[in-house]
Order: structure tokens, then sequence, then C-alpha cells
């Protein structure tokens, strides 16, 4: 295979997962949720896409759009059935995890129930067009996928700087405790921190629903890689995870090109484990201090 | 008396008794009308009586209290050759009726007991339609609740939030089998060599364990379980075509009849249970854990600076449990003959969690209850379909979201709101009974003006009730003299009052006028003039004392 063929596919699928891993970062670092519901929150914005495409219209932005609201409200639905209830309460980290896990596990139950096991496929959104670049050949939905990803990206990081509520997100993520003492409300944060990272999730839903099918368990492998991301770049740290994307995506290329496909995740792993080793806070503990629990 | 007020009718209903008629010197009238006098007792009952409402609940626990059995009341059975006691009961003789009685303070393990012998029995009142299902669904709840109980041991007691105790077991299934279908390894090895791969394990998943804390390591270990899955999936050795590894030797004799097959992976996955049990109580209850409650989450460094090293404390138990994990990995092998990839599942994983998370975390009781009740929902309510599922995520939301620490952790719970709830009613019902608030009460030496002060206010609070136009209009008649019995009830507190503050007249003439004057109460300190007014003869001068006081009694 080739090598330029390798990490063009690395920087796809990385831009997917990142967009996961930020999601889960930031929830972690403002609310003190580890949201391991974004595998519910994925199948629900890929099944909200896949309803807006079989039966309104097959316009990408509409199609786009339903994923990303889906999502969004799928994460508004956590905040209130567990962050909301349990975030003044004892023992919240522990249980805030478990709850969004119970809540993964009803939501793809009653998903199962409503859509059935068949897995669906949405339309392709970006066409069938190539571009040639560099000598390689290069298909829409790839750049297609990169650039939606990183305008995603980009509007988030821009939204967090620029905006009063942002202001408040970054608050709550340097200190949660003293940004609640200056009259930034916990609860309310929390529902825009969870209706954004939803809708980061919703996204990704469907970039990635160009490659894989959608069905009631399709989230759970992007929420592991997600979460792996977010965990060897540094919960909390947007550059962490972005890097840590990146360095993973080439550990793929670079696995599948010398050893074979089936040993990706081994090499994923020990590389997030030595880095862990190294830095327990991830890449992000060199970048700057992420969240002290 | 001009008085427009009602003053004719109470002089007629109330009856002055002359006292001296009783022993004959009455010179006067034996009975008069006169103002009516309420009884003072009825002040001093109203401000004694306890007004605060009161339940039959109390703190107190309910111990069941036994008779003792005389000689014998201080024998114990003992776990034999130590000298802990098996039951921590209390004997002593009753206080108030001197008998000798005992009570049983944890009875625990009395349940614990009842609770094995169940499940022991339990195949024998299982009913005839359901007896396989419910024999298989047993096997998998001892071999479950193994597992969950070594968890639970990770969890709570090392506090190291691992989420690949399944996959620590899948692996070593998974090993064994291969070692018994490849080399025919007999089916009383597969347990040992399980324990030899759960410590290379454990030892493997530990090194990131001592660096990471929290849920990073929770998180990677997600990850890994799912490494381990895409792994034995996609390996050839492991046979990825038939959904698992089958074939394995096993102590199930196939020639045996279907109910004897069944019986015996019961009762020994029973077994199994019960050696996790054991392997709790004497991880949690001896030093291990011991150290390890000294050295709660947050508060490591003051255990580290007294001394305890629980880091160490906390390697050796994952590693013990690892093992153990391995060892049940080994057996789960040999019972079913090999194992099935879906044991790496992320839903495995939160079947796991939900067991011990309804049951309560680092309970070993709660371990075995939580399994007990999803193994019964997923495995004998198979008609629900998918709903089971449902019904699992809802009990294991519904317990997360109101519970501290699911069931067993219930009746501290609510302990702790009780008392919570007592405190805030408490304070909503403080009244200020006496002159002398609670608090300060505590302060005052001398306990005697304590009570003084309180008898003070309550013959106020009745002397109030006296006073009215028809006892002014008297004492304006004829300040000094016989009265009526409340005026001469009230005079006599206000002549009994303290010096200090207490009122006098000051003759400015040889004939008057009078000012009221109010004595210093110290020694060579003069008397202070209350006020400029003066007062013409000497019994308008008494009045005017007199309505000063009643003002001052009145205000208070």
């Amino acid at each position: 295979m080739d090598i330029a063929f390798l990490i063009t596919n690395a920087i796809v699928v990385a831009s997917i997962y990142g967009l996961i891993a930020i999601a889960v970062s930031i929830t972690w670092s403002s609310l003190g949720l580890v949201n391991l519901g974004y595998g519910f929150i994925f199948s629900v914005a890929g099944y909200a896409a896949w309803l807006v495409a079989d039966n309104v219209s097959s316009n990408p932005i509409l199609i786009m759009g339903a994923g990303i609201l889906g999502g969004s409200l799928t994460g508004v639905l956590i905040c209130l059935v567990v962050f909301i209830p349990l975030h003044d309460k004892p023992a919240f980290t522990t249980r805030g995890l478990i709850a969004t896990l119970a809540i993964s596990l009803i939501g793809s139950q009653v998903l199962l129930m409503m859509f059935g096991p068949t897995a669906k496929a949405l339309p392709e959104l970006f066409g069938r067009w190539k571009l040639k670049m560099l000598g390689m050949t290069i298909s829409a939905d790839k750049i297609g996928i990169v650039v939606c990803s990183v305008l995603m990206l980009g509007i988030v990081v821009m939204w967090m700087r620029g905006s009063r509520r942002g202001l408040e997100i970054r608050a709550m993520m340097m200190n949660p405790h003293a940004a609640s003492i200056v009259g930034i409300g916990i609860r309310s944060t929390g529902i825009y921190v969870m209706a954004l990272t939803g809708a980061m999730a919703g996204l990704a839903a469907v970039l990635l629903s160009q490659t894989y099918y959608i069905s009631p368990f399709s989230g759970l492998t992007p929420l592991i890689k997600g979460v792996s991301i977010a965990l060897c770049g540094g919960l909390g740290s947007v550059q962490g995870a972005v890097i840590a994307a990146i360095l993973l995506g080439l550990v793929e290329a670079a696995t599948n090109k010398y050893l074979g496909g089936q040993y990706v995740l081994i090499t994923q792993f020990l590389f997030i484990i030595i880095v862990l080793i190294v830095r327990p806070r991830g890449i992000a503990g060199l970048l700057d201090k992420a969240r002290e629990q | 008396m001009t008085d427009s007020k009602p003053n004719s009718t109470p002089e007629s209903s109330y009856l002055w008794k002359n006292p001296l008629t009783a022993w004959g010197t009455a010179t006067a009238n034996a009975e008069a009308p006169s103002i009516p006098v309420p009884d003072p007792a009825t002040v001093w009952r109203e401000s004694t009586t306890f007004k605060v409402q009161t339940y039959l609940v109390g703190r107190l626990k309910y111990f069941i209290v036994w008779p003792t059995h005389r000689k014998a009341t201080w024998d114990r059975l003992r776990w034999w050759p130590t000298r802990r006691n098996i039951l921590n009961i209390r004997a002593h003789y009753n206080p108030k009726t001197d008998v000798s009685e005992k009570k049983i303070l944890d009875r625990k393990p009395i349940y614990w007991l009842f609770a094995l012998v169940a499940l022991l029995l339990g195949p024998l009142i299982f009913p005839d339609n359901q007896m396989n299902a419910l024999m298989t669904a047993g096997a998998t709840f001892g071999v479950f609740a193994a597992i969950n109980v070594c968890w639970t041991l990770i969890i709570g007691t090392a506090g190291i939030f691992s989420l690949a105790s399944y996959a620590v077991v899948g692996t070593a299934a998974f090993v064994t089998s291969l070692l018994s279908v490849k080399y025919g390894v007999p089916w009383y090895v597969l347990p040992p060599i399980g324990a030899v791969v759960g410590l290379l394990f454990g030892a493997l998943i530990a090194a990131p364990a001592l660096r990471l804390d929290g849920f990073y390591f929770a998180l990677l270990t997600l990850g890994l379980n799912e490494l381990f899955r895409v792994f034995f999936t996609t390996s050839k050795q492991f046979g990825s075509a038939s959904g698992g590894l089958y074939g394995a030797d096993s102590f199930i004799m196939e020639s045996w009849a279907p109910l004897t097959q069944s019986m015996v992976a019961y009762y020994s996955s029973l077994g199994l249970l019960f050696g996790a049990l054991l392997l709790f109580r004497f991880i949690n209850g001896k030093q291990l854990g011991r150290v390890l409650r000294m050295a709660p989450e947050k508060r490591e460094a003051f255990a580290a600076a007294c001394g305890v090293d629980y880091r160490r404390a906390r390697i050796t138990i994952f590693i013990l449990t690892s093992i153990a994990l391995g060892f049940i990995g080994g057996f789960y092998a040999a019972q079913y003959r090999g194992v099935a990839y879906a044991i790496f599942d992320f839903h495995t994983v939160l079947m796991g969690l939900a067991m011990i998370t309804i049951g309560g975390i680092g309970k070993a009781e709660g371990a075995v209850l939580g399994t007990l009740m999803v193994i019964f929902m997923r495995d004998v309510l198979i008609e629900w379909g998918s709903w089971r599922y449902v019904g699992i995520g809802m009990a294991m939301l519904l317990v997360v979201l109101f519970l501290n620490n699911g069931y067993f952790g219930i009746r501290r719970q609510f302990a702790a709101w009780r008392s919570k709830k007592r405190g805030e009613w408490r304070s909503t019902r403080a009244e200020k009974g006496g002159e002398v608030l609670p608090e300060e009460a505590t302060e005052i030496s001398d306990k005697d003006s304590i009570y003084f002060r309180r008898f003070d206010k309550m013959q106020r609070d009745y002397l109030k009730t006296l006073i009215s136009p028809q006892i002014i209009d008297e004492h304006r008649a004829q300040p000094l003299g016989q009265h009526s019995e409340a005026l001469e009830r009230v005079l006599l507190y206000f002549r009994r009052s303290k010096m200090d503050d207490k009122y006098a007249l000051h003759r400015a003439g040889p004939q008057g006028p009078f000012k009221i004057i109010a004595f210093s109460g110290v020694r060579g300190v003069s008397p202070r003039l209350v006020d400029d007014r003066e007062y013409p003869t000497l019994s308008d001068a008494y009045h005017a004392i007199f309505m000063r006081r009643v003002h001052d009694l009145m205000e208070t």
C-alpha cells in the first residue's frame, strides 16, 4: 500500500475520532463528568440523519443538521438526567460514569426495538468527485470529512474563545468551584457544554457513516477510540487531543504498513500506555495544566 | 368606679372569702364579690408541659434480646484454632432488672448462612417446568458472582477503578481452552494455569495503575477490554469462526444424565462463589483491607505520613485478585468446555457494572445480590425480550441517581437523611421556654439563678393576666390598706423586687411634693431621679409608682 494513501486515511480517521475526543475532553474538564454515553449520542445522531435522509430530503446540509441536532438534544437529555441531579451528590464521578453507561444501555436497547438490528446506510453526502493532488487521488468524502470536522472544530474553538458562554465554559474548566462563586451557573453551563459536545459527536456520527453503517451499537468503537485519544492527549486539553489524534493516526498508518491491520489496536494501546506512563496526564501535561480531579 | 367598661359582671361572678372566718375571728363580712383571679397553676402547667410532638420511631437500634444460658453465658463459638468469635455477641446483666441477657451485635454472619443454605437447597424447590433454565442460570450466577466479588475487591477495597476484570477472566479462559484443545491438558490443571495467566496479566495491567489515577485508569482499562476482544476475535489460533473456542476438557462428563450435569455445574460454581467470598473475607477483613480503609481516596497523603504503604497494599490486592480472576477463568473453561468472545464484549462489562452497582460497590453482599438480580432478569425472564435489558439499565440508573451506595447502603443513607431532617425540625420548633436559653444556661455556673429566672418569667406571665382597669382603679382609690386578691398579688410581687433600680419616693419639702427616684443598688452610689414630675400628695405618688411598675411588667 502507498504510504501517502495510508497517511490520508489516518488523517481522515483522526479528524472524526478527534471530534469525539475533544467532546469527551471538554465534558470531563468543565463538568467533571466522564461521559460514556457518547456511543449512544452517536447512534441517535446517526439515526436522526438517516430518518431525514430517508423521509425528508437528501440535501447534505439538512442531513448533517439533523445529525448535529439529534446529537445535541441527546447530550442535553444526558445532562438533564445525569448531570443536573447528580453533580452535587457524593461520589459524583463514579456515579456519573455508571449513570451514563446505564443510559447508553437503555438507549441502545430502545433504538434496537425501534429500528431493528439491520444496519442503515446514509447516502453519499459529498458526491463522487475525486481530486488529484501531489500525485495522489483523494476522494470527495475524505476531503469532505476533513473539511467538515476542521470547520466544526474551528467554530467550536472560536465560540469558546470569543463568546460569553465560551468564557463561562473555560472558567469552569479552570476551576469549577471558583466559577460557581463568581456567578456562573453550573447547571446552565452544563446544558451548554452537553449540547455543544453532543453536536460535535453528532457531526462525527454523520461523517463516520460515510464509511460505516448505522446500527444501535455502532457508537461503541468511536467512543472507545475517542476516549483513548482524549486520554492520550490529556483530558481537558483541546490541543492535546488534536496532537494525540494525529499521532495515533500515524501509529495506525505505520502499523498498517509494516505489521498488518490486526495489530493496529495493540500498537495504539501500547503507544497510549507508554505515553501515560511517561506523562500520567497525557500529552497535555507537557502543554498546560490539566484539571486536577 | 367611673369606668364604663364591664366591671360589674366579674365582681358578681367571683367571690372573695374571708380567710379568718374559718378561725371564727373575722370581724368583717365572711365573703365579698371581688375581681376574678385566674388559677396560678395554669401558667405553671402550661410552661412546664412538654409540647414537642414525639414519635415512637427512635434512633435506638432494635436488637433482639436473647436470654442467656446461665453458666454458658460467657461461652463463645470461636474459629478454631484462633480466639476469634464467630458471632459478635454482647452478654451483660441488665442494669434495671439484674437479669443476664445477650444481644447479637452483628447479625450479618447469620444472614450469610441463611443465604448460602438457601442457595444450596435451591434445586430442591425450583419448579419442574423451570428447572433447566434455573439450574443453568444458577451456574452462571455462581461464576459471575465469584467474578464480581473479586472485582469488588479491586474497585472497593483497593480503590482501583478497573474495568478489565472480565478481560482477565476471558484471557485466562481462552489460554487454558487453547491449551486443553491443542495439547489435551486435563481439566484439573486448567484453573491453576488460569491463575498463572491472571498473574501475568494482572502484573501487566498493574504497571499503569501505579502511575495513573482514578478515571484515567478506568478509561484505559475500557480500551484494554476492546483491545483484547479484537485480538482474540481476529487471531487465527483462537478459532475466529465459531464465535468462541470450544472443546476443552471438563469435569462434567458428557455421559452423565443432563440433570446430573447441571447439578454438578450448579454446585461447583457455588463452591467457586464460596471460595471467592472467603478470599474477600481474608483480604478485605484482614490487614490489607484495614490498611486501605485507613487510606481512602484523597487522604492517601495522610495515610502515607502515618507509615501506611497504600500503593503497595493496592497493587498487592490487585495482583492477588487478578490471580483469583485467572483461576475463575480456568474454571470457566473447564465448566463450559471453552469460552465465547462475548466475555470481552462491552455489553458484558456493562452487565457486570450493573451487578456490582445495584447491590452497592465495595460490599460482597452487594456484589452477590446484584448478580442474583441481574442474572435472574437476564437469563430467566427471557420472554421479556429487549425489555429486560431496559429493566436492568433502569435499575442501574435509578440506583445510581438516588442511592449513594446501592441497595446495602440504603440503611446508612436513610439514617443520615433522618438525622439531617431531625436537626431541621428541631431548629424550627426551638422556643424560648424561660428567660434562659439552653445555650446560655451552660455558661451560667449558678444553676439556681436559671431556675429563679424561669420561675420569675412564669410568675410575670401570670401577673400580666391579673392587670385590669379594675385593680388600677382600686389602687388609685386606696393605695394602702386592704385590697382585692388580684391587686394584692401584684403588689406583693412589686414589693419583693430587687433593690437595683427599685422605685422609691423622694420628699422634696416637709409636706411634699414628691418625686420618683430609683435606687442604684450599689452601696455609696446615690439614687437617680427618674423624671421631673412632682406629685402633691403621698397617695398620688404611690399610685404613680404603681403605674410605672405596671408598665414595666407589661413590657417584659
